[in-house]
């Protein structure tokens, strides 16, 4: 698993690779740090995840209740088939505010 | 009749002249089966073995087994050898033309997967507790589920129609 920051009004961090037990500690230390970082609204770019199992998914809720601990929010953007099925399965679609391209996750926030 | 049909498939077959697909048919293994130890670092290798044996499969049927096999082996390595020295886990894919089945097999503590209480589908973030999603993603990704504890380990039995 790797990750990309672009950094903007909100920061976009991309994610590719697969996220399963033993990469999702890493990820939410990733997200996490971004958070406390000066940066409490996040959109995370998961076009490239090629595979994620529920860790990946307590990762996602981790990092939706940090960013909202601090008055801002964890958005999601484009993620795959496969990927969406997985959040489907689990009702991520109640948790995470989830949107099909980074530029509709931007424009959520009023950038 | 049946013979009939077997051999107009086959004559087709070869005048389409593919060659590569011929050879495929003949040596892709019905049977795959690979241990690996029982840490996190291996959960990667059983999704390429399930990759490359699953190459002609549906990639939705692919992702399924990937995710059932992934959750099965995570909470073995995770809990299964709790207070053990850790040992390992085989995998092993037999393929068969309407399934696939699947057995993985440890010899950490005995742990029969059962199929947890439905998911709150309509739960908020706030109301939601981290953890607890991994069996049921087994439960639903998979057409059956079967446990065994021997002398030798722990068979879990995993079916998957396609």
């Amino acid at each position: 698993m790797e990750t990309t920051i672009t950094p903007g009004k909100i920061d976009v961090i991309a994610v590719s690779g697969a996220i399963d037990a033993l990469t999702a500690a890493e990820l939410i230390a990733i997200f996490h740090k971004h958070i406390h970082d000066g940066h409490p609204d996040v959109i995370a770019d998961f076009s490239q995840v090629e595979f994620m199992s529920s860790a990946g998914l307590r990762a996602i809720l981790a990092s939706v209740k940090e960013a909202r601990s601090v008055g801002g929010d964890f958005r999601m953007a484009n993620p795959s088939a496969g990927i969406d099925k997985v959040l489907k399965m689990a009702g991520f679609h109640n948790i995470v505010k989830i949107y099909p391209s980074v530029q509709e996750a931007l424009a959520s926030f009023g950038s | 009749m049946s013979d009939y049909v077997l051999l107009t498939d086959a004559t087709q077959f070869i005048s389409t002249n593919s060659a590569t697909l011929l050879y495929n048919q003949l040596t892709v293994p019905s049977l795959q089966q690979i241990t690996h130890p029982a840490k996190l670092e291996s959960l990667a290798l059983f999704r390429e073995l399930i990759q490359d044996f699953c190459q002609d499969i549906n990639v939705e049927v692919l992702y399924d087994i990937q995710l059932a096999v992934d959750e099965i082996c995570t909470n073995i390595i995770l809990h299964g050898y709790k207070d053990m020295e850790p040992a390992s886990i085989t995998l092993k894919l037999e393929f068969d033309p309407a399934e696939i089945k699947i057995s993985i097999t440890d010899t950490g503590h005995p742990f029969q997967p059962k199929q947890p209480p439905d998911i709150n589908l309509h739960a908020t973030a706030e109301e939601r507790e981290i953890g607890g999603l991994g069996l049921s993603f087994v439960f639903m990704s998979v057409d059956d589920l079967q446990y065994e504890s021997t002398a030798s380990g722990n068979i879990t039995r995993l079916l998957k129609k396609i």
